[in-house]
């Protein structure tokens, strides 16, 4: 429309001005008054907060009442009350002086006071050092760590592992690094109390569902799939995922797996498999419950599991697949934000895993040992077993509730009392009260050693 | 670790490890100082390639140093461009410059929601668009107030260059409106007809 000759005057564009229609200027007028507006107006937050009066806060401030700095406990508070052990937790614990078997200690395989175990650390540590004083990303890799990386994930068969420094950060660190807000997590209600740290922290959507229940959980995940389908764009941009321990620490069970694969592929959810417990205990090479039950370790997308029960080291370990381990790597809180393992530690899970991978039959021999014990306490009058007959940690809870907590507790802590004085050590399942979401029943924990000679007691 | 905040130590804490004055005395005079020194260093720095300890740094990104600057020298560069194409005329240029200026600063602040980065708080900004991300929500901050008074001057501009032509004005006008509705606080958070929603 224009050509080059056609030239802009200025005056053109003045006596343009003039003649521009009235709504157009009228507009401009109204876009130059609010600019004004804009310039003079101040900043605020847009959530109202209620504006109390002066009256109002004086009123608040007189009728508070500090809390004393020290609350005040009873006298037989479990940690007023402790008993102290003299060296190593082994197979035999020294507790206040008192020679006992140890049924106390999560040590499954007796690896706790391993020769093989003892040398590798001894040597770590005189190559070492103690400790790594750094994060993984700041100076604190180790050979040794790359080395145990290795080791996990071609003893479990996956392509990755990562590794932790302290046990209970593992799952707490795994579960937010993959779940937001917004995504909705499957959980049981028997889960540990990392796991529900862990969903605290990732401020998801948490359904619990009843322990081990596959109907009830179905029906959370039909009932969220008809949500879905009222609200398909919503439904696209959240996870799921189902949360299970392979055996439970508050019930001594095994989750049913093959059942849970089932699910997951029928409702497209993913699975996080805690193995704290039945990793070197269940599965006939100590793989955990995906060997117990012959499932492809592909299809479970998260084994997180801690190296202080079975591996008697410290720390804990994730594995899966690359694609899902490696996005711990930056977004673990527990592998970026804290110092790593102990280079010592480290090279006493590798042996660990050596001695493991040496003799499988440890783990048959274990599963034999766990149904005798099993069968041996059944007849206890007022006390039944909580557990699977081959789960080396059950519990042990009164058959009648006396009807209030605190009661229970003081008779269970009598009958631990009277088993140490016996020379039996045995402890009470302790739980943070207030904090658990669903407090299991009173108990006292019985863990079995796979090296207890049968004809100590 | 601790390594990102040795820049903002104030330095009246530094100078008194060498003069050793007694405790109470430098106690006063480094918490007058040091709130001083932090707000004017932090002020409208671009923390790439530091430690910080901003949750979402997509709220800090228009108040950083020089990006008003470069925002106009970039919508000056795009009329420069249109200018230098040779079948367009002026008013055809300023109106093209005012429709792709509000076409871009409605994709980038009103359509794209999220963050390009995992931020440590789970996630909370993830359904927000970048104005209502911008200062954690807070209204009427400058950098609000400059990108909403830019649209207006761009049309106040373009209407002159235009001569007021009729025809202009209704595509200047739609899309001067489509750009500074979403800006008002009443539609903060407000998805209509559940577009954009999730």
């Amino acid at each position: 429309m224009a050509t080059v000759a056609e030239q802009w005057v200025l005056v053109e564009m003045v006596q343009a001005l003039y003649e521009a229609p009235a709504y157009h200027l009228i507009l401009e007028g109204i876009l130059i008054l609010w600019i004004i507006r804009l310039l003079f107006s101040k900043t605020y937050k847009l959530q109202e907060r209620s504006d109390l009066t002066v009256k109002e806060k004086e009123e608040l401030i007189e009728e508070w009442q500090p809390e004393p700095l020290v609350p005040p406990v009873s006298k037989d508070h479990p940690a007023l009350n402790y008993n102290i052990v003299s060296g190593p937790p082994s197979h035999n614990i020294v507790v206040n002086g008192k020679e006992c078997i140890n049924f106390a200690s999560f040590n499954f395989l007796g690896l706790l006071d391993n020769p093989r175990l003892k040398a590798a650390a001894l040597a770590s540590l005189k190559k070492y050092g103690v400790g790594t004083c750094g994060p993984r990303g700041f100076y604190g890799t180790f050979d040794v760590h790359l080395d145990l990386e290795d080791r996990l994930a071609k003893f479990m068969k996956t392509e990755e592992a990562i590794i932790y420094s302290y046990g209970f950060a593992t799952i707490a660190s795994a579960i937010p690094a993959y779940s937001k807000r917004g995504d909705i997590v499957f959980v049981d209600k028997a889960a540990c109390f990392a796991i529900q740290k862990g969903l605290q922290a990732s401020r998801s959507d948490i359904k619990l569902f009843n322990h081990n229940d596959m109907d009830d959980l179905q029906r959370l995940l039909k009932e969220q799939e008809i949500e879905d389908q009222k609200n398909p764009r919503k439904a696209r941009v959240t996870r799921r995922f189902i949360v299970v321990e392979g055996l439970y620490m508050n019930t001594g069970t095994i989750c049913p797996l093959p059942e849970l694969v089932k699910l997951k592929y029928r409702y497209k959810a993913r699975i996080f498999l805690e193995e704290s417990l039945s990793f070197g205990v269940l599965g006939e090479h100590g793989r955990g419950v995906t060997e117990h039950f012959g499932i492809d370790i592909d299809d479970i997308d998260l084994i997180s599991a801690n190296m202080e029960n079975s591996l008697a080291s410290i720390g804990g370990f994730c594995c899966g697949r690359s694609f899902v381990i490696d996005h711990q790597r930056l977004s673990g809180q527990g592998y970026c934000f804290s110092a790593s393992l102990p280079p010592l530690l480290a090279a006493a899970a590798i042996e660990a895993l050596n001695i493991m991978e040496e003799n499988p039959g440890i783990f048959a021999v274990l599963k034999e040992k766990c149904k005798r014990i099993h069968k041996a306490l059944q007849g206890i009058s007022g006390l039944k077993v909580v557990g699977e007959s081959i789960s080396p940690a059950f519990h042990l809870q009164l058959e009648e509730s006396t009807g209030c907590r605190e009661r229970d507790v003081k008779l269970l802590q009598e009958i631990v009392t009277q088993c140490m004085d016996r020379g039996i050590a045995l402890t009470l399942a302790r739980y943070l009260e207030k904090e658990e979401k669903y407090l299991p029943p009173p108990s006292i924990v019985h863990d079995l050693q796979n090296k207890i000679k049968w004809w100590q007691w | 670790m601790g390594g990102g905040n040795a820049d903002s130590a104030s330095p009246i804490g530094r100078a008194q490890m060498g003069r050793g004055r007694c405790f109470l005395e430098t106690a006063g005079v480094e918490a007058s100082a040091a709130p001083q020194a932090g707000r004017a260093s932090e002020a409208g720095r671009m923390n790439v390639g530091v430690a910080h300890s901003e949750v979402n740094p997509n709220t800090r990104v228009m108040n950083s140093r020089g990006i008003w600057l470069a925002y106009i020298i970039l919508v000056g560069l795009l009329h420069v461009v249109l200018l230098s194409i040779p079948f367009f005329s002026i008013p055809v240029v300023w109106t093209l410059t005012n429709v792709i200026h509000n076409l871009a600063m409605y994709v980038f602040l009103h359509t794209v929601k999220g963050t390009p980065f995992e931020t440590p708080d789970q996630g909370k900004a993830r359904l927000l668009t970048h104005w209502e991300q911008m200062d954690y929500g807070l209204q009427f901050t400058s950098s609000r107030k400059f990108l909403s008074i830019s649209p207006i001057v761009l049309y106040l501009l373009a209407s002159f260059y235009t001569k007021y032509d009729a025809a202009h004005f209704l595509i200047n006008t739609a899309s001067l409106l489509s750009v500074l509705l979403p800006k008002l606080p009443q539609f903060h958070g407000v998805r209509l007809f559940g577009i954009n929603k999730y």
